[in-house]
Order: structure tokens, then sequence, then C-alpha cells
């Protein structure tokens, strides 16, 4: 909707009433800006409409949950929070772990909201912070484009990243995790960034820093800012575009981003002892060092300076990365992390991590999810680049660059699509707007220095003449003719309401499911709200002490420790990987080998969540080759993926499934006593098969809580004093008092117990010491 | 009587020392001669007398993994290189690493030299890479999955370390080949711009870089990199012919990815066409085209950027299950 209205608008400009008025101009702008905030902020709230005001998935809630820390406790004590209830035994330093650019943004707003006495809860103030964001970054997109082409680019601009579903992916009501912030703090770095090497300014530079150090706070996507600022200013040196305006802007943006980047404690001194950051460096040297070589040219403009000047360069570039190279072969650097690694080389991940290429987000990006996340930007943004490389000048330079990179990066991971999406609504705005402009630029414009004729007859006569007759046209109009004009107009207005449709389509169905709350619906078009999760958790929280420890795989840890408060093994910050392999072994292993790993662990609860009754694919079963690859990884001697395959390599759960998958602690947990699900009792409908091993016992574990559809089922570990003695009938069972030695020996074996009770009672003393030497050591 | 029977027992274990002393050498001789033969080659070629000896005799206390292959070009096994390959580099990485020892050796058994071996074992396929145990007979699992597993050295590495526990690190003789090809590549150009140093304007040629950009752009937007990544077939075959979509929208073919590139393509050119026609960008010469020659590039731009759309639209909408838009085509 957005785009139509800016069309009428920049259609309106250009009538040439407006034209010279800047007060129209400004009016049209604040106009369209603001309804593109409007129109994002709105696009986002499908999932607080269908559902409620609720944080969504998993990350958001280990936000939320720190946010909630920070504004109870404040600033200080969150830095040094230690989190005892998350990878349990470890812990967890949340201060020094985190990004904290998320929490103080949501904790400033409520400060200052409950400031001027507006009483709003912190969870509301999180829930809806990224859509109020989308807005921000739609006015720095509008920014970064005017800085690029023009204005009526950046409007176009503005009203794609508003609602494109690339980034309202990351960004819809709810989605409280980084990245919402994040594309802010990167569109509006880059516009500073530009802004800076245009003027030359100090002032630029600093705010180029500032803006920076916030997208170092909030996201550790800040390596591509520090990592493209570099690349563009190698490459101006490359094309002889050194300035001092250069010089200036990045040397000042350098040093002040280094020396704030390392304020954050997360960050430390990574800054200068990884090789992710090693280009600015790299880059900062040899910008003295052309910078030195200007400057003594400039005391002699005479002479060989040319020749001395490329050679000069060449070779404090080659020193430069020689240094790079050779202190990271001496370690003084490290080398580039795994994750950063597996971008260039993609088989990287796979064989090394498996921890990250099991993330769904970190799998190559087929053309559909391009797509589907960018629709009809997708085929225009090249127009764009096209145009900014014909009529290249020093920002368009960095603007083609950011999108190589970014579309190389999006290529190869679906979630770096993120950073891809900004700069391909930039690049579309400025292919759209160049085409609109001169659509729609009257034919009077081009033919009135030709024409003699009063052009504006001229335009009425062609006009009728063609609405009758396209074809004879006079001769002297060279202009496109209004027919073409109009058809063009009308085609791309089609465009653009299609693309507006789509993203409402794309946001609404496939970015706005909080994923806490599932919805079915059935045949006649009822829904049916699946609450089971928060069920669970809400259990939890009720009915097991307060110190009980939860074990789940990892995706449902920051979960259970934001809604069921209470301490888990592992969570989403899958930091320690040694820990993760652990518990999927113990997932992995048959039920006693899981005993010993669960009292080895102090784990008092197990929680899995099974889709078969209602079929939700994203359930632990399915998600278990991962668990057994990661158990693998750690105990190649226990545990083989091979053993839970059939011998035909398939992945089953039916009768015809492997021995120690049926037997694996996972497999039964998710099906004991289950007989819900399909026709026949205990079908599982995820899998679409009836389950190989059913009616079997658990003896270590015993089921604690099953929601209400089979989704979360909860179990409790047996202590060891449960298990190991004969479960006696009802009638036997008696309360050990003073007496029980007469009936004792009705089903005791023989004397010899009866003899030892008698015995430890006469020898009273010698027990009572016993006692006291334990509570000495 | 006495000494009888001394001496009988004398010669009794003089024998059986003797007899333990042949047996123990035969181990010794084995495990030396196997050692030379592996200083030669990091893989020992059997034939069948050889793999009689060294892999089936019993005085063994070492595990043999033997790789059963056909290489001759004649036999036509493109696979059978690709593993050979990586065989050598998990053999060589034993030798060089620390757990090197004579507890473990690798042979090779070609089809067209060994083919007896082959019937012996009842093998009907190659590659097929085989662990002989220290003991005993092998199981089914000490022959290696590729399917499964893959024919990275890695795997077979930790294959070997599932069976033997013998852990090897990978060590790959460092690819040149990329090294070499950058390096000839980079020389080339350095050359290139060094004859042509007299004129380097085409180096200022934006319409060359613009159109580099643009491919690229292409090439990732379309998915290629998924492609690299996941190697899909080129197209499906079915029984109803020939299928150049996939079906789901986690999957795709090649072909159908540079089907998607067209599309993108002719959607960029319809545009740029249009653009052109109505007087591109300021800055650049208006070309000073006649107003019918003019329409009709625009007209043809906009027809290009329509149907190119729709027919991607359309693509996509078979793809995406559920998805309700369509612009001109169903």
């Amino acid at each position: 909707m957005p785009t139509t209205a800016e069309t009428k608008h920049s259609n309106g400009r250009n009538k040439g009433i407006f034209n010279n008025t800047t007060g129209f101009s400004t009016l049209i702008t604040v106009t369209v800006l603001s309804l593109a905030w409007l129109a994002g902020f709105a696009s986002r709230l499908f999932a607080v409409i269908r559902f409620e005001s609720i944080i969504h998935e998993f990350d958001p809630w280990f936000n939320y949950r720190s946010t909630a820390y920070m504004v109870q406790h404040g600033f200080y004590n969150f830095l040094n929070w230690f989190d005892e209830r998350a990878w349990y035994p470890l812990g967890r330093i949340v201060g020094g772990t985190v990004y904290p650019g998320l929490m103080i943004t949501s904790g400033t707003i409520h400060w200052i909201l409950h400031t001027l006495n507006i009483p709003i809860h912190i969870r509301d103030i999180c829930v809806f912070l990224a859509p109020i964001f989308s807005g921000l970054t739609a006015i720095a997109t509008y920014l970064l484009t005017s800085e690029l082409w023009s204005r009526g680019a950046g409007l176009f601009a503005a009203c794609f990243i508003a609602i494109v579903p690339g980034y309202s992916s990351r960004s819809v009501a709810g989605s409280y995790d980084n990245e919402g912030i994040a594309i802010f703090a990167l569109q509006f770095t880059y516009y500073l960034w530009l802004k800076s090497i245009k003027s030359g300014s100090i002032f630029w530079s600093i705010c180029t820093a500032l803006s920076y150090f916030y997208m170092v706070s909030a996201w550790g996507g800040y390596v591509f800012i520090i990592n493209l600022i570099p690349l563009h200013v190698f490459v101006l040196l490359i094309m002889g575009r050194f300035s001092q305006r250069l010089f200036v802007s990045y040397t000042v943006f350098y040093i002040i981003g280094l020396l704030l980047s390392m304020q954050i404690p997360f960050v430390g001194f990574q800054p200068i002892r990884t090789s992710e950051h090693m280009a600015a460096s790299g880059v900062f040297a040899l910008l003295m060092a052309v910078g030195a070589l200007k400057y003594l040219h400039s005391l002699n403009p005479k002479g060989q300076w040319k020749q001395l000047l490329i050679l000069g360069g060449l070779v404090a570039a080659g020193t430069v990365f020689l240094a790079v190279v050779l202190l990271t072969y001496m370690g003084v650097i490290a080398p580039w992390s795994g994750r950063f690694y597996s971008l260039w080389d993609t088989g990287y991940a796979k064989i090394h991590i498996p921890i990250i290429a099991s993330v769904s987000e970190h799998q190559p990006t087929t053309w559909s999810s391009f797509f589907f996340d960018l629709h009809v930007l997708v085929c225009t943004f090249p127009v764009g680049l096209w145009y900014c490389i014909k009529n290249i000048n020093d920002e368009r330079v960095f603007v083609a660059l950011y999108a190589l990179s970014a579309v190389y990066f999006a290529g190869v991971m679906v979630r770096l699509m993120l950073t891809l999406t900004p700069v391909v609504c930039v690049l579309a705005g400025i292919a759209f707007s160049i085409l609109l402009d001169l659509v729609l630029k009257e034919d009077e414009m081009q033919t009135a220095p030709v024409e003699t004729e009063d052009s504006k007859n001229l335009y009425d006569k062609a006009g009728k003449l063609k609405k009758r007759t396209p074809e004879p046209v006079p001769a002297a109009d060279s202009g496109l003719g209004m027919n073409v004009r109009s058809g063009t107009l009308i085609a791309f207005m089609i465009l653009l309401m299609l693309f507006s449709v789509h993203c409402t389509w794309a946001t609404s169905n496939a970015y706005s499911s909080p994923s806490i709350v599932l919805a079915s619906y059935g045949n006649d078009g009822s829904r049916k709200i699946l609450d089971d999760f928060r069920e669970a958790y809400g259990w939890l929280s009720q009915n097991t002490a307060e110190d009980a420890r939860i074990m789940s795989w990892w995706d449902y840890g920051y979960q259970i420790a934001g809604m069921g408060n209470r301490t888990t093994l592992v969570d989403n910050n899958t930091w320690n990987n040694s820990h993760i392999a652990l518990v999927g072994k113990a997932m992995a292993s048959n039920e006693s080998a899981a005993y010993d790993i669960m009292t080895m662990l102090d784990v008092d609860y197990v929680l899995v969540i099974f889709g078969g009754a209602i079929g939700y694919s994203g359930d632990d079963i399915n998600k278990f080759i991962w668990m057994v690859r990661i158990a693998e990884g750690e105990h190649p001697k226990e545990i083989h993926e091979a053993d839970y395959f059939t011998e035909r390599g398939e992945y089953r759960v039916d009768s015809e499934a492997s021995k120690t998958m049926l037997n694996c602690l996972m497999y039964k947990l998710s099906y004991y006593r289950y007989d819900s699900g399909g026709s026949p009792a205990g079908y599982d409908r995820t899998r679409g098969a009836l389950p190989g091993h059913r009616g079997f016992q658990l003896t270590y574990l015993e089921e604690a809580y099953t929601t209400e559809h089979w989704l979360v089922r909860i179990y409790r570990v047996k202590k060891p004093d449960e298990f190991n003695r004969p479960r006696l009938p009802l009638a036997k069972r008696t309360i050990p008092t003073s007496n029980n030695l007469s009936k004792k020996p009705a089903y005791d074996l023989g004397p010899m117990t009866s003899k030892r009770r008698k015995g430890l009672l006469k020898n009273k003393p010698t027990l009572v010491k016993g006692k006291k030497m334990t509570k000495l050591e | 009587m006495k000494y009888k029977t001394l001496l009988c027992i004398t010669v009794i274990l003089t024998y059986y020392n003797i007899d333990a002393q042949n047996r123990a050498k035969g181990l010794d001789e084995k495990v030396q001669q196997l050692t030379d033969m592996t200083a030669k080659h990091s893989i020992i070629p059997l034939n069948l007398n050889k793999f009689k000896d060294f892999v089936k005799s019993p005085p063994r206390d070492y595990s043999f993994i033997v790789m059963f292959t056909a290489m001759a070009p004649s036999r036509r096994c493109t696979i059978c290189q690709h593993v050979y390959d990586e065989y050598v580099v998990v053999a060589n990485s034993f030798r060089v690493s620390p757990s090197y020892s004579d507890k473990l050796f690798f042979g090779m058994v070609d089809f067209d030299e060994g083919s007896d071996i082959f019937q012996m074992l009842r093998l009907n396929t190659a590659p097929v890479i085989m662990h002989f145990p220290a003991k005993g007979k092998p199981k089914p699992a000490d022959s290696m999955d590729f399917e499964r597993a893959g024919i990275h050295a890695e795997a077979i590495i930790k294959w070997i370390q599932d069976r033997t526990d013998i852990q090897i690190r990978v060590f790959r003789p460092p690819n040149y080949s990329g090294a070499v090809a950058f390096a000839m590549l980079f020389i080339l150009l350095a050359g290139f711009l060094y004859l042509r140093r007299n004129n380097l304007e085409f180096l200022y040629n934006k319409q060359m870089w613009a159109i580099i950009a643009v491919f690229f752009c292409f090439a990732m937007v379309s998915g290629q990199m998924w492609n690299q990544i996941r190697g899909p077939p080129f197209f499906h075959r079915t029984k109803n012919g020939p299928v150049y979509i996939n079906g789901g929208s986690h999957g795709q073919f090649v072909l159908e990815s540079y089907i998607v590139a067209i599309l993108n393509g002719a959607v960029v050119v319809g545009m740029i066409l249009m653009i052109e026609a109505a007087g591109g960008v300021k800055g650049t010469v208006v070309a000073a085209l006649e107003g019918k020659r003019r329409r009709f590039q625009s007209v043809v731009g906009l027809v290009l950027v329509c149907v190119f759309f729709s027919l991607l639209l359309s693509v996509f909408r078979a793809k995406t299950q559920g998805y309700p838009y369509s612009f001109l085509f169903k």
C-alpha cells in the first residue's frame, strides 16, 4: 500500500507546481516515511492479533529474560550477572556473553516511559520493539538511498524495506531479537559512513563510529561493517580515488570505532586479536602508507612520482598482508573462527561443526527463498546495480560492494538474507525511481528545446491523437507518447501491488507464528489453539522443586528458563559443544546408560517434544538424528550414527527400525504409553507410521506430565531407591515403626537380616559413632 | 630310561620351541615385509597370493584395510578414481601421523589383477573398502558404506577409527591445483595488463564491470551456491518425461536454476531497455532516437518485464504450496 501512495506522491511532485517548493517536498517525504513506518508496523502485528502479545520462538525468550533481569536489578548487576539457572552445573556469565544493545535499548525505553509516568510492562516493550525499529530502518534506508541517488529513490527504498518479507521475517512483533534493531544500526552506520566520506568531516566520522558502536553492542553481524567499510576504502584506493576526505573519514572512524567496540565486554580484545577484524587494521596501515606517499608527492610534484606511488602502494599492501599472515601464524592473531570460515569454505561446517550445520537457517539458499523473501525486488535490483556502476562515484562503489558481498553471503546461508535485504531495497528503489522518474516526466520536458511549437498544445494534441490510433504518430514527436507511458505506469503499479500483496501474505503466513502457541485449522475453517508448550512450562513452574534440573534438547533451554523458571542443562546459546553432546548421548543411549549420565548431571526431569499425535513436524524425533550426530562427534566409541538407521539406511520408527533406535531413551520417552493419534491407536501422524516398539515399561523414569495434545512430555527421573526394590502390593506396605520386627519375618528372607537388625539395635553407641565420623568428614 | 624320557622331552621341547619360533618368525617376517612395502607405497597392491598370505592367513596381529576397485579405464568406474584419491590421502596421513604403527596396513585389489579375490569374497561391486580385523572374520560393518558416510577421507578415517581404534589425523597434501590455477590466472592477468600497459582504458570500462556484477548477482540469486553445496541432479527423469522444476520449495535442479537466472535476466534487460528508451539517466548521453523506435524499444522492454516476471511468478507458484497470487499466467 505505501508503495502506491508513494508513487502517487512522486507523480505529484514532478508535476511542476511543487518542483521549486521545498516545503511541499518535505511534506511529501515526511508523509511517505510516516506512512511507511505505519505500514511496516501494522504488517508486523499479525501474530499479536491472531494470538496475543507474546514473545516468540527461542532466543527472544532469553533476551526477554535478561531484559527483565536488567530492568529489575539495574545495569551493573546485569553486566555481572552469573546465571546459575543455565548450563547446569557450569552456569553462564550472562553479562560477558551477550550483546547488550537490545536489552539496553528496551531498558532505556522502559525507563523513559516510566519517568513520564506511563506504566507499561517491559514485556510489551519487548514485543513491539522490532516493529517500531522497522520504521527507523525505513528512515535510515531513505537517508542512505538519498545519499546514493535521489530522494525519490530513497522513498521507494524506504517503502520497500518497511514491508519486505526478508526483513519482516526477523522483526515481527514478539520476535525480540538482536537482528530487529541491528538492521537499523547497520543501515544508519552505512548512511553516516557515506555522509562522512562525502564531506570528509570528522564530525560525521565520529557519528559513524558511534553508530558502529551501537551496532557492535547489538549484533555479532557488526563484523560485516568492519569488513565492508575497509573493503570500500581498499577498492577506492585501487581505483585511484584516494582523497583527503577518504583519509580523514576512515582513520577517524577506525580508531574511534575500534576503541568503542572494545568497550563491549563480549567483544573485548577481539578487534585486535582475531582475523575477522584484521582487514580493517590492514587497510588502516595501507591508507597511512598511501597518505604518506601522497604527502611526499605534494612536496615535490615533479619526477617519477606516479610509478613510485604505485610501487610504494603495492609494497605497503604486500607488507601489511605478510604481517597479518605472519602474526596469524605466530598465534598472536586468532585464525578465522569456524562460523566465519564456513562462509568461504562452504563444506567446512558440515564436516567439522555439526552444531552449526544442524541449524536450518545455516543452510544455503535456494532461488525460491530469494524470491519468497524479496519478490519483485530480486529481479529489479540488478538494474539499480547496473546504473550505479555505470554512473560510478565514491558512494556508489560502496553500494556495489555491499550488494555483491551481501548477495554472496545470502547465497551461502539463508540467515544472511537479512543483510542482503536492505541493499536490495536500496538498489531496487533506485531502479524503480529511475524508470518512473522518466516515465512520469512529460514529453514537453524533452521536446521543448527542440520544438518551437507551444509544448502545452503538443502535449494535448499528442494525447488525443494516440488515444484513437497509437501507430500513426506525428514525426515531430520524439517522446514516448501517452500510451506507452500509461501502459508502463499501469504495469508497474500492478507489479508494485503484487509486491505489497505478496509481502503481506508472506509475513502473515510464514513469519508470524509465535511457535510456542500453535494453531490448527479444521475442515470448516475453525481454528484451534494448541497451547501445549506453555501448559508444560507452567506445569514445571508450579509443580516442581525450585531448584529442579530439567534435561531437554538445547532448543528448549531458553523457553524452560524463561517460562518455567527452572534450571536447564543446555540451551540455545550453544557455546559448550561437549555438554550438548552429553545430553545428546543421554537421549541416544538406552535407558540404563542414559540413567548413568542423568545421575551424573543431577537431572530431575526430562522434557521431550513429541508431535506424533497432532502431526507437528518440528519435534524431537525428527531432530534426533542431529542429537546422534553431535553426540557421536564427542563420543565416537559409544554412539554410532549408523546404528540408528535401518539396514538400507532409512530413518524409521516403525517395526523395521533398528534395535538401537527402538531402545534409545528418546524413542521410549516419545512413545511411552502413547495411544492417541490415528485410526490404529498409537499411530504417529508426523512420521506416518505405527511405532515399532510399544507397550514397554520405563524402569528409571516415570511419566510426570503430558500435555493435552501430547506435544510436551515430562518425565521424572527416579531416585536410586525407587527402582531397585521390588514393588510391594499396597496391603503389604508398612510404615517402618518400632514394631516392624515382629512383622518382618513374614516376608523377609532369612534370619540374617533380623539378626543384624537386632545387633544394630543393641549396639546403638557404635551407630552414633559412625554418624559422627561422617559428620566430621 | 630316565635319560630317554629326558631326551624325549628335550626333543619335544626343542621341536616345540622351533615350531613356535617359526610361527613367530612368520608373523614378524610378514610384518617386516609389509612395513617394507608400506615404506615404498603407502598402499600395498595385492594379488591373490599376497592377499592370501597377508590378509587371509591366520598369524596376524594387525588390521588390514583393503580397497577393492576397478581402476582400468575400460571399466568406466568414475567413482573409483575419487575413492582412490581419498584413500591415498588416508593412507598417506596414516604414514605421517603420530599413531603410525605396524598394527594397520592399507592394501588395494584391482579387479583386473585379482578378479579371483573378488570371486572369493563374492563381491559384485566396486569400489568397496573392507576391514580385515586382526582376529576373527569381517562383520558386515567391516565394509564401509559409502552411501551413508560419503567418500571423503574424513569419513574413511572416522570409519577406520570406529573399526580399529586407531586415530588418524587427516593430512591432505595442500591442494596446489587451486593455488596454481589462481597463480596462473594472476600471472596471466598481470601479463595481460603489462602487455597492454599503454592502453588500460578497458579497465575503466564501466559497462564491463557492470555486466560482471550483474551476472554475479544472477548467479547468486538463482541459487548457484545451493547447487554448488548440495549438488542436485541436472534435471529429474521420470516415467512421464523429464521434470525440470523441483516440486518442493526446499530443492531445485541445476537446469531450473539456469531457467530462473534467464528469467531474472530477461526482466532486468527489459527494464534497462525501458529506461534507455525513456531517455536514460542524467549524465549519460540521451540517444537521439526517433520517437517510433523509442516507443518500440519501450514496449519491448515492458513486454519482457511483464511476461518474464509473470513466468517467474508462475514457476514460484508451482513450487510453493498454497501461494495465491499470479500475474498474466496461471
